[in-house]
């Protein structure tokens, strides 16, 4: 069995996506008894395409070999060229507008509408349309995968399929690696928040402009998604009270910690409700974990609480995560017969 | 629900001699928090927090203070909890310049009556930070009781954290 692929988006995601497929492409062919052809890679200014399967070890050696190929076409758009590949799946790791999920999600629905399979990394398309996209899917029975969405390789969606016997009443999580790095650094050593804030930008975990993490954004998209998909929700961002940890102060962490709490940014979804705001957590807690990484508390019925906990961001493990759903998608296409 | 603070020696061992008779007279432990920072003369002060059936409370109870001091448990505080809640939160903002009196004025006139308080901050009409801890009665849902407090925040612009 051979998947057609096309990735759009060849940044830091896309790239280690690609690295990835490498490494595993032998152990994909023995343990999974399928192969993958790369059409194409799309890029904002143009994409190399080739029928015959793209050279990864190519592309890979030297990323400018992406443009010097004689494939290359310029000021071609993915969205205009989707339908014609003839692919499989389609891959989507472009960098988006956070506000409009453009140009992901004009991406995603034109695979979808041509019957072509979907795997994003890009949250934005989910937290503001997930119904439409959902529902096309369903009509055009298509699969849409996007796991890397929330805390990156951490199966947090994917465990919906381990879960179908019992019910989760509640979710309690800490979404966005950069405010936990903040708030663990402001209470560990009891730097301001500006400090904290300029170390993390200077360590990487912060964008220049930090303000979709620092603002709650990007944690409360992330909790839209997992609270649609476990809890069987159709909420979208709007839907979300959000709180961010710019307000935090040195003197509210250490009065927090008189009565044996530390402050967490937390998302949490029950009763029909989406918050993400900051919270007392008592200090032997599980959610009162370190640095940047994500967790994730299932209340469940049956099972008491469930707890996931990663690193939730970075290229290798959101292309692990790809990786994972393109697995996925390959066996659910052959259980159906689709190729 | 008891809540118990004791002082434990920090030898191996110590804790289930806490736990123990506890667990004996028909407790069910809800929750230990040990305070390695507070460690002073080899003795770490401990909370604990259990149920007991409202039949045996007060025979277990005085079972359960004999047996901790002959095990060399330093029992510090000790509280029941009536069917009251109780919830911990912080507002920071310009809390005092708002009128704190008048805060907790507003709140016991809702039967949410603040048991500690503690504050912090660097001039008295600077931001501040006040850490509440309320007890409220069973009848009002924890739903509510936020609901009055973020009302407060609203109006006097104050920022809260609630647990």
């Amino acid at each position: 069995m051979e998947m057609k692929l096309c990735l759009i988006g060849m940044g830091n995601v896309g790239s280690c996506f690609l690295q990835l497929l490498k490494e595993k492409r032998d152990n994909i062919r023995v343990n999974f008894n399928f192969a993958c052809r790369l059409i194409a890679i799309f890029e904002h200014d143009g994409a190399l395409i080739d029928n015959d399967g793209i050279d990864l070890d190519y592309i890979l050696e030297d990323p400018t070999n992406l443009r010097k190929n004689q494939n290359w076409k310029s000021n071609v758009k993915a969205q205009d060229l989707i339908s014609t590949l003839g692919i499989d799946i389609c891959i989507e790791t472009t960098p988006t507008n956070p506000n409009s999920g453009e140009p992901a999600l004009a991406h995603i629905l034109e695979a979808l509408n041509n019957g072509i399979d979907v795997i994003s990394s890009n949250k934005a398309p989910f937290y503001l349309q997930y119904e439409k996209i959902k529902n096309l899917a369903v009509k055009m029975n298509c699969s849409v995968k996007y796991e890397a969405t929330v805390a990156s390789c951490v199966p947090a969606l994917s465990i919906k399929k381990s879960l179908v016997g019992n019910t989760i009443s509640r979710i309690r999580a800490i979404l966005n690696g950069t405010n936990n790095y903040i708030l663990s650094r402001m209470s560990a050593e009891g730097v301001s928040f500006s400090v904290a804030l300029k170390e993390a930008q200077e360590l990487g975990y912060a964008e220049t402009d930090p303000s979709l993490d620092i603002n709650g954004y990007d944690a409360a998209g992330k909790l839209v998604i997992l609270s649609n998909e476990l809890l069987g929700w159709s909420k979208s961002i709007e839907d979300v009270r959000i709180k961010g940890i710019t307000k935090i102060t040195q003197h509210a962490l250490e009065l927090a910690k008189l009565d044996g709490y530390v402050i967490k940014h937390l998302a949490i979804a029950k009763d029909d409700n989406l918050i993400v705001e900051p919270r007392l957590v008592k200090r032997n807690s599980p959610l009162n974990i370190q640095g940047t990484l994500n967790i994730i508390e299932l209340q469940t019925k049956y099972a008491g609480s469930i707890i996931l906990m990663g690193r939730g961001a970075g290229g290798s493990e959101a292309a692990s995560a790809i990786l994972n759903d393109l697995i996925n998608i390959t066996n659910i296409r052959r259980e159906n017969n689709r190729n | 629900m008891i809540y118990l603070e004791v002082k434990l020696p920090d030898i191996p061992g110590s804790l289930i001699e806490l736990i123990k008779p506890i667990s004996q007279n028909g407790g069910n432990i809800h929750g230990v928090l040990h305070h390695h920072d507070k460690k002073l003369n080899n003795m770490i002060p401990v909370d604990i927090w259990f149920e007991l059936s409202e039949e045996v409370i007060e025979m277990s109870l005085e079972n359960i203070k004999k047996k901790l001091t002959e095990n060399n448990i330093q029992l510090t505080k000790i509280s029941v909890d009536s069917k009251n809640k109780i919830l911990t939160f912080i507002l920071t903002g310009h809390v005092f310049d708002t009128d704190i009196t008048e805060t907790i004025k507003r709140l016991d006139s809702k039967s949410i009556k603040v048991l500690e308080l503690h504050a912090k901050f660097t001039e008295v009409d600077e931001i501040s930070s006040v850490m509440m801890k309320v007890e409220f009665p069973e009848v009002i849902t924890k739903f509510e009781l936020t609901t009055e407090i973020e009302k407060i925040c609203k109006e006097k612009n104050l920022f809260l954290i609630r647990s």
